[in-house]
């Protein structure tokens, strides 16, 4: 059986501030480190989508970069050069966490991918990432 | 828990082509492939990452010589660097040079060089079209 995957890489600036609401800045710094600043910081997120998906005859594409790029700007546009926790409303109930944030792109490419999305990894730092995919389609160990 | 020893070579070379469907009109090539229509084409350097896998030989200690698995990569790359492949590569008269049609045309010449026994087999073609785009290729069965 053939394998192809599509992977494409996309970059966004944001900012967050780690902290559970209610407590002081001292108790949130005990927990969360200087990631509760209370000015909140930011960072350089580089997200890598892999879509997988058949080689169209015709077109010889198997995944578009169109239609990765439709599926994937808008997300983009929506988190780029924002303060998380205050302007996208997800992250107000959510900590602006890697793991968060990369499930929240998850539930949002689903929706434009479907199965064909099978695994995004999300970079925060350059010593940090996260992964996110479902088990049952992501039967690919490479 | 079993284990997977890999080994990966990388190559890069440019080349130049153009997404174009000779069946269609040129407004479905261009609503289809944008750009990448343009007459004269364009190109690009590609990065390709072979991955074999297999077992180390007792004596020499490797998979595969580097230095074979190097000009194996140079022959089958020969139709390759530095041309343009709509016309100078014969696989692509009449196929569109995508990054997944490419990957599996590579693919096809490597296997046809290992063909793969106990000791050293195909894994994975791992292809970039740019640093933001790759294609990753394989089949189960080879």
């Amino acid at each position: 059986m053939e394998h192809v995957t599509v992977t494409k890489t996309y970059r966004f600036s944001a900012g967050h501030r780690l902290a559970i609401k209610g407590l002081t800045d001292e108790e949130n710094f005990r927990i969360f480190d200087t990631c509760s600043n209370p000015g909140g910081h930011g960072h350089d997120y580089y997200l890598e989508v892999k879509a997988a998906g058949g080689i169209d005859p015709v077109s010889g594409f198997a995944v578009p970069e169109s239609a990765l790029d439709e599926a994937v700007m808008p997300v983009i546009e929506e988190l780029d050069y924002k303060r998380l926790d205050i302007e996208v409303s997800y992250f107000s109930g959510n900590q602006p966490t890697g793991e968060n944030i990369a499930e929240y792109i998850w539930k949002r490419l689903r929706a434009g991918l479907g199965k064909s999305l099978v695994h995004i990894r999300l970079s925060e730092t350059a010593t940090s990432y996260f992964e996110f995919y479902e088990e049952e389609t992501y039967p690919y160990e490479r | 828990m079993g284990y997977r020893k890999l080994l990966t070579k990388r190559m890069d070379f440019s080349a130049s082509h153009r997404y174009w469907n000779p069946e269609w009109s040129e407004e479905k090539n261009k609503e289809v492939f944008g750009k990448s229509a343009s007459p004269h084409g364009h190109g690009h350097n590609y990065a390709l990452e072979l991955t074999v896998e297999g077992e180390a030989d007792p004596e020499t200690g490797m998979i595969i010589n580097l230095y074979d698995l190097k000009k194996i990569m140079k022959e089958v790359l020969e139709d390759f660097d530095h041309k343009h492949l709509n016309e100078d590569n014969p696989h692509f008269k009449t196929l569109v040079p995508t990054t997944e049609n490419i990957a599996r045309v590579l693919w096809d010449g490597f296997k046809e060089r290992i063909p793969g026994d106990e000791r050293c087999r195909l894994y994975r073609v791992r292809l970039y079209e740019t640093r933001d785009m790759y294609v990753d290729y394989w089949r189960d069965e080879d």
